[in-house]
Order: structure tokens, then sequence, then C-alpha cells
């Protein structure tokens, strides 16, 4: 369940580049937008925030449903004894909900949910008590029973550029909105923890990433939280492996390999490091119980660093306990693993309308608000991509900005889902890999550390999975596109 | 006393220990979790007792953000009225059955044994929908009318309990000129106690508990008290030791109840087993 929620989240996070149009509302009934579009004619079919009758939606009542609750509730920090809190001043999504109310007339009801699940049979029922909804990870079919068509993908191409292209799309219409970019799985680290063994920054080779890593152990110190326990933090691995290919296909070129999970293919020299970094004791000593634990250890200092987005940035720091400063978590390029610098950024955040909704113009309008408002998408660690906004750029990226701007770290875009990844993804279910991310976690999950590293067992997985997804393949007929 | 009780006794407390142990040990982090700040509960085993025991911060919380004062209150309103309702159909379907012989009585009895094997997920989406067409979602009427059914095993509590009591009692007091519905109202009923308390009990105890049907039907402003505590729980992390501390809290009132209710529990499950 939770791979499913962090896959819905990357999703959100991790959907390719650029700017917008007119996306607004067409307020009727969407089931009678069919597959049309006069946008290269200039006309739409959709409303504009500035075609919508703001005056005749004073009064109502909207509600958004949505899985980040710090954004609802407030960051869930530590007091002074320990004790945990939400601080309310984080609550971006409750403050910015007020300021349109205000602005408006029209009042946001926020609820949240922890799944996607929780919520789909309000959507089944097309429940008009639902209007607008964040980030789940759904089939495109799903988007097109549950979500209202937001705007064509040609007009969102207009306003947002080539991000639109890997927001939630039949290739026609859009049905959630990403109003941001955001740059994805990357290393998030506690200075103050890195400088007690002589770094003040993240090492840009992999082997004096290696060598730091050896430091810290040394030290006492997990040098990387993953949260083994479960097995969605896993799949941050497919970033990581394009990272090593240098470039943005590394998970569905899989197609094109008969010994993907070999050394000699960037999947399979990925996971062969992260389980290499396993058997020196580089991930931690420890089972976390829960993600919260595990982003504590980064904020408190008993490890260093972990391999995530940049959301995890703004809860660490809120992590950081009483006396600590929260700006010591950074954000930083992961280093190069022979191919370069690379860094993936994609659309953040998204935003739909769900298709029972009875009042769609001010669920249109509420959208187009967030949009355009690039402190709260700043706030929430995203950068705001509409066309005609003045974006604001989150501290926390200031690194991988400047790596970007002086040439030494490249910006790779997010592969935008197309036949090959749904075909990649259909084979490795086929073959029994897909669920829990087990075409990593079975080779990681070999190597034991309290034992000597069994590499023998390791290849003789890696020939097993190379053979189940051959032959998962060949039963599908699919190849590389 | 001879070898042979000596063996059996110590048998008999090697037993009760292991079982005390297997019950109470998945207790003992849920009690230190509650009393340990948040920095303390990542910071240490879940087996090291909290450095202050006083600490009561996360109840505090749970109750105050948690909303488990109004979930409490709405979980006792549905629990009484669907309690209510069901313990009452449930003896008259019993005593129809046990003291009357007609047409297709065995179906009767066959049919809601059949309910037993269908599983509560299966037919909730037909349900859902149902309950969605006559505008019953987000009230607790939802749950409280899904609480209300007739169930097999409270039947069987109840024919057992009227195995116990004399058809002659009906006799003599429809002799003395009382209906069906006044025998069963006034002089059935009241002497059904047990096994309406160990229905109570039992049934009670598995709603408390239940947590599918008040989230699927209740996801808004009216909660339950599972549904409250699962608004806890979040996509990425969950804050365990202030959840802990709502468990403990929720565990209170089963905890009195049982304590004041225990006698009738076994007297019922006594009749129940001795039928």
């Amino acid at each position: 369940m939770k791979t499913k929620r962090f896959i819905a989240l990357v999703m959100g996070m991790t959907m390719a580049v650029s700017g917008l149009a007119a996306c607004g509302n067409n307020g009727g009934d969407s089931s009678d937008n069919g597959g049309s579009t006069d946008a290269g004619e200039g006309k739409s079919e959709f409303k504009t925030a500035d075609q919508i009758d703001k005056e005749s939606l004073k009064g109502k009542t909207i509600t958004l449903y949505t899985h980040g609750g710090n954004r609802v509730l407030g960051e869930e920090k530590k007091d002074a004894d320990g004790n945990t809190y939400r601080d309310e001043s984080y609550a971006y999504l409750k403050h910015l909900a007020e300021k349109f109310e205000g602005e408006y007339g029209i009042h946001v009801d926020l609820q949240v949910n922890s799944t996607e699940d929780d919520i789909r049979p309000l959507l089944q029922t097309q429940d008009p008590s639902i209007d607008i909804y964040t980030s789940p990870n759904w089939s495109i079919e799903e988007w097109q029973q549950y979500a209202e068509p937001y705007c064509t993908v040609s007009e969102a191409k207009e306003l947002y550029g080539d991000y639109a292209e890997t927001m939630y799309n039949d290739g026609t219409y859009i049905y959630a909105l990403m109003p941001a970019k955001t740059y994805n799985n990357a290393v998030v680290y506690n200075e103050e923890t890195i400088k007690k063994v002589g770094y003040d920054s993240i090492p840009t080779t992999q082997a004096e990433f290696e060598e730091m890593c050896a430091k810290l152990r040394e030290a006492g110190i997990d040098p990387i939280a993953m949260h083994r326990i479960e097995n969605w933090p896993l799949s941050t691995i497919n970033d990581f492996a394009n990272y090593v290919a240098g470039s943005n296909d590394a998970y569905p070129s899989m197609l094109k390999s008969d010994t993907p999970f070999s050394e000699s293919e960037p999947m399979g020299k990925t996971i062969k490091m992260y389980t290499d970094w396993k058997s020196k004791g580089f991930f931690e000593a420890d089972i976390y119980t829960d993600f919260g634990v595990a982003m504590d250890s980064v904020g408190n200092g008993n490890a260093a660093m972990m391999l995530f987005g940049a959301w995890v940035v703004p809860q660490i720091q809120g992590r950081v306990p009483e006396g600590g400063d929260p700006a010591s978590i950074k954000f930083a390029p992961a280093p190069d693993f022979g191919n370069g610098q690379y860094v993936m950024a994609s659309a953040a955040d998204s935003y739909a309308i769900s298709k029972g909704s009875d009042d769609k113009e001010a669920a249109r309008l509420f959208i187009e608000y967030i949009s355009e408002d690039a402190q709260y998408l700043a706030d929430s660690g995203y950068i705001a991509m509409k066309k005609g906004v003045d974006p604001i750029v989150p501290d926390l990226y200031k690194i991988i900005d400047d790596a970007v701007a002086a040439g030494t770290c490249k910006v790779l875009y997010a592969y935008a889902t197309d036949d090959n990844s749904m075909h990649n993804e259909e084979v490795l279910s086929e073959a029994g890999l897909l669920e829990d991310v087990k075409y990593v976690g079975n080779l990681f999950d070999v190597i034991d550390v309290t034992k000597e590293p069994d590499w023998a067992a390791y290849d003789a997985q890696v020939e097993k999975q190379n053979k189940a997804y051959v032959e998962a393949r060949e039963v599908l007929g699919y190849s590389w596109q | 006393m001879s070898n042979e009780t000596k063996l059996y006794k110590t048998v008999r407390y090697i037993f009760l220990i292991c079982a005390s142990i297997f019950v109470f040990v998945p207790l003992v982090p849920l009690i230190f979790m509650a009393f340990k700040t948040g920095a303390e509960y990542s910071a240490t085993s879940v087996l090291e007792p909290p450095k202050n025991w006083l600490n009561m911060y996360n109840f505090s919380y749970a109750m105050r953000v948690g909303h488990l004062g109004k979930a409490f209150l709405y979980t006792a309103v549905i629990l009484t009225i669907s309690l209510a309702i069901q313990v009452t159909f449930t003896a008259m379907v019993a005593y129809i059955l046990h003291r009357f012989d007609f047409m297709g009585k065995t179906v009767v009895k066959v049919m809601f044994t059949l309910t037993m094997f269908i599983p509560v997920v299966a037919t909730q989406t037909l349900i859902f929908r149902m309950m969605y067409a006559v505008g019953l979602i987000n009230t607790m009427w939802s749950v409280i009318i899904l609480y209300s059914g007739v169930g097999i095993v409270g039947i069987y509590v109840m024919l057992n309990q009227l195995d116990s009591i004399s058809r002659e009692i009906d006799e003599a007091a429809m002799i003395d000129g009382a209906g069906y519905f006044y025998t069963f109202a006034k002089i059935i009923f009241p002497l059904m106690k047990p096994a309406c308390t160990t229905m109570i009990i039992i049934n009670g105890i598995g709603l408390y508990n239940d947590f599918y049907i008040p989230n699927l039907y209740l996801n808004r402003d009216v909660q339950t008290f599972t549904v409250a505590l699962y608004k806890f729980y979040g996509s990425m992390s969950t804050p365990f030791e202030i959840v802990a501390a709502a468990i403990i809290i929720g565990m209170i009132p089963i905890m009195i109840v049982f304590i004041f209710l225990q006698k009738y529990i076994y007297n019922g499950l006594a009749g129940s087993v001795k039928m």
C-alpha cells in the first residue's frame, strides 16, 4: 500500500517538465466533453479562471481531499520536551483556502485521507461531497472514470510547456493539473552530521561518496537512512538508475535487454550498487518502525542522509530537535556514478476535479488559484511553472540550482508515460517482480549484513530474474518501440 | 498431594504463564510508547521503558487533536441504538424459532446460517450504493442500520437460553390471558437477560472495534473511535506514541464494561455451552 502511495507521490512530483494555458473548468457536465478540442483554433471547451462567473459562486462550499495532511494540519514537530505536535504555521493549504475564501467567498472544506482507497467509494458513486482530490496512483482508465477532464494536453502545454506531457493524461485530456515542478530523488542530508567526519557538502564522485559513507559508519553514524522495512523506498532506485545511465529511460529501457538485472545494464548496475552499499553497512543498522522515525534519524543526526525527493526536506527540517538548525537539512545532487551528475525534474503536486462534483466551476477556480500562488507552491517545496507566474524557488533547491547553473549537474526530465514504460511494467508484473518493488527487493535482500556477503547467491538471483523477465516479455509479445 | 496432582498443577501453571505472556507482551511496548515523548520514541527501542511514567502529554494530545471525546460519544450512540435493536430483534426471532412450529422454519434457520458464509466486504459495493441512494452516507444511521442486523450466532445464544426457560411459563401466562407479544415482552424477554448481556458484550466489543464499516460510511464529520484513531495515521509517517496513547484510552471503556458485566458474560456463555 505504501508503495502505491509513494509511487503516487512520485508520479505527482515526477512527471516531467514545462508551462500552462486555458486550463480552466468547463463547469458543466464533463462527460459531454467528448474527445475533441478546438484549442487549435484558440477556442477552448474549458473555462479559464477569468471566464468563470465568480459572483454566482459566492457562498458555496467545496471539499478537497488530500493525502498531504501536513499542509492541512501543520508540520509534525517536536517541542522542547521532545513531544510531538503539529505546527499550524506550516498548514499552507489551510491558509491558502482561507485566503481564497476571503477573496471569492467560497469555503474550501479540507479533508485528509491516508490513501486513495479512502475516497474511492465516494468517487465510485460520484458522491457530490467530494470536489477536488490529490494524487491517486491510478491507471488512465480510472482517471477517465473518476476525474473530470481538466483541459486538453495542448492547452496545458501552452501554459506548462513539456511538463504537461507527463501530467495524468490520455493523450487528449489532462485529468489532474500539476501546477508546479520539482527535483526528484537526490541526496537529502544533515550538514551538521557530515561535518563530524570532515565534509561540508556531498562529494561529487562515487568513490568520494563511498569514502564519506565509510567514515560515517566508522564514527557510529548511519550513513544512509532507507527504511527498508517497507518496500516503497526501494522504488527510488529507478531515478538513481537514470543517474547511472545518464538518461531518463533506464526503467522502460529494461525492455531492450535480455539481461536487465545484470551489472551491464543501468537498472542491474544500480541495484548492485545499492546492495553493495548495504553489504558495507551504509544503510541503517536498526529497523525503523515507521518512515517518520527514519526522517527523525536524519533530523537528530543519528543518520546522515536519505536518498529521496525534495518532499522529505521540509518534513525532516521540522524534525530537527530544539536547539538545532533546520537549515542544516539540505538537498544536493547525487554523485557522479560514471556518466556525470544528474538530477531528475518533473511536474509536481496534483489536483483533480471529481466527476461527481456539483461545483466544478468553484473547484476549477480554486485549482487555478493554487496554480498562480507561487508562494504556496514554494512553501510546499515546489516551483510554480504556470506561464505568467513568477516562480519562487525554495531555498532547498539552491545547491542543485547552483550546480545546474554551473553546468556540473544536468537536468533529466522525467520520462513521460508511454507504451514502453507501460509494457515494461506489465512484463515485470507478469514475471511476478512488480508488486512491492520485488525486482529490487529480491536482489537487495539476498545479502544478509550479519553474515559474509554471498555474491554467488546474488548472481543466481540475477539470472533467475533475467530469465523470468525475458519469458514474461515473450509471453506478452512486447519489445522496445 | 500426589505426584500426579503436583505434575498436573505445575503443567497448568506453566501453560497459564505462557498464555499470559502471549497476551501481555504485545501490550508492554504499547504502554511504554504511550508514555514516551516523540523524540524518545524515535531514539529508543520499543522495549525500553519510558523515562517519565508521568508524561501524560500523548493522552491529552490524542484526546484534543483526535477529538476522541466526540468520537466516543458517537460510538456510544451508535452502539446503544444498534445493540438495542439487534438484541431485541434477535430475541424475537429466537423466541419464534424456539417456541413455534411453522412451515419453512428450517429454511429460515438455514437462511440465517448461510449469511455467516458471506464475507462482509463481498456485499459492500451494493450496500454502499443502496445507502447512498437513500442519502445515509456520512450519517450515523447508515452504520446503525448495518449493525442492527440479526446474526445467527446471536440466535443460537438466545435459543440456548430459551431451552432453559420452561414452556410452562408461557402456558401459564396464556391461561392468564396474556397474548404472544405480552408473554414475550413481559415474561420471557426479562428471563433472557444473561443471553442478552452476553450478546451485548460480545457483539458490542466487536462493533466497538470495527473499522471497516464506519470508515467506509462515516468518512467525514461523524466518526467512531476506530476511525478517529485512523486519522492519526499519515500517508508516510505516523506518530505512534500518540496512537499508543489513543489506543489505551480506547481500551478503558471496554475494560470498565467488561469488569462490571463479566459475571453476566460467564453466565451467558455457560448457559450457551450447557445447551
